[in-house]
């Protein structure tokens, strides 16, 4: 489903050193020689400090960023040549909530489901039966401006799972979400990981990714330290907790 | 339904929640700026009523009779002074409006047939006053009755030294006087109203959808950016359009309210003036040229308002777009009677300008006014592409 070829992003950054248009900038490689891949129906969950990476991996994934070096296969589709066709089979929910504020819930849920070109009778009963699973009926008709910013986020997840979408990709989809909310949401995808779906996810918290993730990919300053199942993972240090492990790889 | 129509329906729903939007675009063309513009008229016609009845102060150094016909005057308040340093000194600190200083043998040299000399001393700065007008206007009539008084003593008639007589015969049409003076300041306002009714717009679609991480969202999705494009400028350019619709009906309904209530006390000539200013061909003509412009000038806020880290920068950038667009429709409305020619017919606005004042006057050169039309919707695919790469470089689109 997923294959990351030497996946690498370059940005120009400022440094120090200043010159008469401002501070000269250098190559600096956020995502550095990334390799990994992932098979239809898994779970691969990628995990890193903040800064690492994490972000401009799934967008390259994503196709919205374009790889400087290497490239990455969706269902064996270039991400460097066919964007579109890509995207038509992610779902992508960004690491904010990032929703229209004067839009209520179901317009915004209408929009992104159109969007996608998906028909009324379609979209409709696949939006309530999410409705149902996070809780939300209370709140259809509010606009996302009144909305909590757990009950935006599972408008987030609602709108990026309309169109059913082959490869699921969540970029830290708990963060800012209360307890309770991130138990709604941990269940839901392992509701989606019941169907079959393939689905990568980056996160913070390493509590939800013993339950769900089949695959881990640590990352550290762009480049992998780590690819392996849950129990390699814990190999690593029999005798350390899933924290424990995941600060040593990282040195934090 | 299209992915760009489905987009053109989200945004024109977002943005018209929004009561800035509907302030922008609705309420203050439609109410605000005819109750301001009418406001300011009533105040300058209010301050020129007064200026036509007021009674100005004058100094005056100097002995002749000529001050007992300038005493005569009611609108003049004579104040005698013993010197001319006196005079100037009260015109400088504006005791008195208009100084006079007479030349020491004044009277003498009349009564010789000669010349006396008279000095006005005034500060100009005031365009309302008629001060200087009435002292000039008294010094004529008296002029007059001493040029009256020489040829009589010569036994000559007035046409002796005054051989040819011009007559002057006014033919300005009301829609040519309309067109002149009217057309340039309508094309203004339009102008004004494009670029405020797309400035919130484009700044909302473009840098806030980045600062609300929106526009993310947006990209992730399966919608080209073309797409894209054509659905946020075309919400840019109704909201244009929008906002010149209800500032046209600004205009339009408080002359048609003076019509209905106050027929009487204007004169026909006014009305003459008004109509041709509403008269449809030119109200079509000029808004066959604002569509392109609307849709150039959006694809342009939108291209700044894309490339902006976010709202403050986008405002900052398109405050220096906003003087580029208004500097060349400022020209013919400080130069009325201004004519179009080829070169003119290429600059956008100054183009508006002038075609509004020939659609108004009803003497439009159609070759030109082709012309203009061209090049405006050639600026608007160069606007567009510009678009474009702005939305297609990812450098661009994340950029915060």
């Amino acid at each position: 489903m997923i294959e990351a070829k030497n996946l690498t992003k370059i940005f120009k950054v400022p440094t120090e050193e200043k010159s008469i248009f401002g501070a000269k900038k250098i190559d600096s490689a956020a995502v550095d020689d990334l390799s990994f891949s992932l098979k239809k129906g898994e779970v691969l969950s990628l995990l890193g400090p903040n800064g690492c990476g994490k972000t401009t991996t799934l967008r390259m994934l994503a196709g919205m960023l374009e790889p400087s070096k290497g490239t990455a296969f969706i269902d064996e589709i270039d991400v460097r040549e066919d964007k579109q066709k890509i995207k038509s089979k992610i779902g992508f929910m960004t690491n904010n909530t990032s929703l229209y504020d004067r839009l209520n819930v179901v317009e915004t849920i209408k929009f992104f489901a159109e969007l996608n070109q998906i028909p009324e009778n379609i979209y409709k009963p696949r939006a309530e039966d999410l409705f149902n699973q996070l809780d939300m009926k209370k709140y259809l008709l509010k606009r996302v401006s009144d909305l909590s910013t757990g009950m935006k986020q599972k408008t987030s997840i609602v709108r990026t799972l309309i169109h059913d979408p082959d490869l699921i990709v969540l970029d830290e989809p708990t963060t800012g979400v209360d307890v309770t909310g991130q138990s709604i949401i941990l269940d839901l995808i392992k509701n989606i990981k019941a169907k079959g779906k393939t689905l990568i996810f980056s996160t913070h918290q390493l509590g939800e990714v013993k339950d769900i993730a089949d695959k881990i990919v640590v990352i550290k300053s762009g480049k992998k330290v780590f690819d392996g199942d849950n129990d390699s993972f814990q190999k690593i240090n029999p005798n350390k907790n899933f924290n424990e492990i995941f600060s040593e790889l990282v040195d934090e | 339904m299209s992915k760009w129509r489905v987009l053109l329906n989200k945004e024109i729903l977002h943005l018209f929640r929004d009561t800035k939007t509907i302030l922008q675009t609705v309420i203050i063309p439609t109410f605000i700026t005819p109750l301001l513009i009418g406001a300011i008229f009533w105040y300058i016609s209010s301050i020129a009523q007064e200026e036509s009845i007021k009674t100005y102060k004058v100094s005056v150094f100097g002995d002749s009779k000529l001050i007992n016909t300038l005493e005569e005057s009611e609108r003049l308040n004579i104040f005698t002074k013993s010197s001319v340093t006196d005079v100037i000194n009260d015109v400088e600190t504006e005791v008195t409006d208009v100084g006079l200083s007479i030349s020491s043998n004044f009277d003498g040299n009349l009564n010789n047939k000669l010349s006396g000399e008279i000095t006005i001393y005034s500060k100009n700065l005031d365009t309302f006053s008629q001060a200087k007008n009435v002292i000039e206007s008294s010094i004529r009539t008296y002029e007059n009755q001493i040029r009256e008084d020489r040829l009589t003593e010569l036994n000559l008639d007035e046409d002796f030294i005054d051989p040819i007589k011009v007559i002057e015969e006014d033919l300005t049409t009301e829609e040519e006087f309309a067109g002149t003076f009217v057309g340039a300041f309508v094309a203004f306002m339009f102008i004004a109203y494009i670029l405020t009714g797309s400035m919130y717009p484009a700044i909302d679609l473009g840098a806030g959808e980045k600062e609300r991480g929106t526009m993310e969202t947006l990209v992730s999705t399966n919608i080209s950016t073309v797409e894209i494009i054509i659905g946020k400028m075309f919400s840019i350019t109704l909201s244009a359009v929008i906002t010149a619709i209800f500032s046209t009906l600004g205009f339009i309904i408080p002359l048609i309210l003076i019509y209905l209530f106050y027929a009487d006390s204007i004169p026909q000539y006014a009305f003459d003036v008004i109509a041709a200013i509403v008269n449809p061909v030119a109200i079509l003509g000029i808004f066959v040229l604002i569509i392109p412009l609307s849709i150039f000038m959006g694809s342009l806020l939108l291209a700044i308002s894309i490339y902006a880290k976010n709202t403050k920068e986008a405002s900052l950038l398109m405050g220096n777009i906003v003087l580029v667009f208004f500097a060349p429709a400022y020209v013919p409305l400080i130069n009325p009677g201004m004519d179009l020619d080829l070169v003119g017919s290429l600059i956008p606005c100054f183009n508006l300008a002038l075609h509004t004042n020939a659609l108004i006057s009803g003497s439009v050169d159609w070759f030109l006014y082709a012309c203009s039309l061209g090049s405006t919707v050639i600026y608007c695919l160069i606007a567009v592409y510009i678009t474009y790469i702005m939305f297609d470089d990812e450098k661009v689109i994340f950029r915060s």
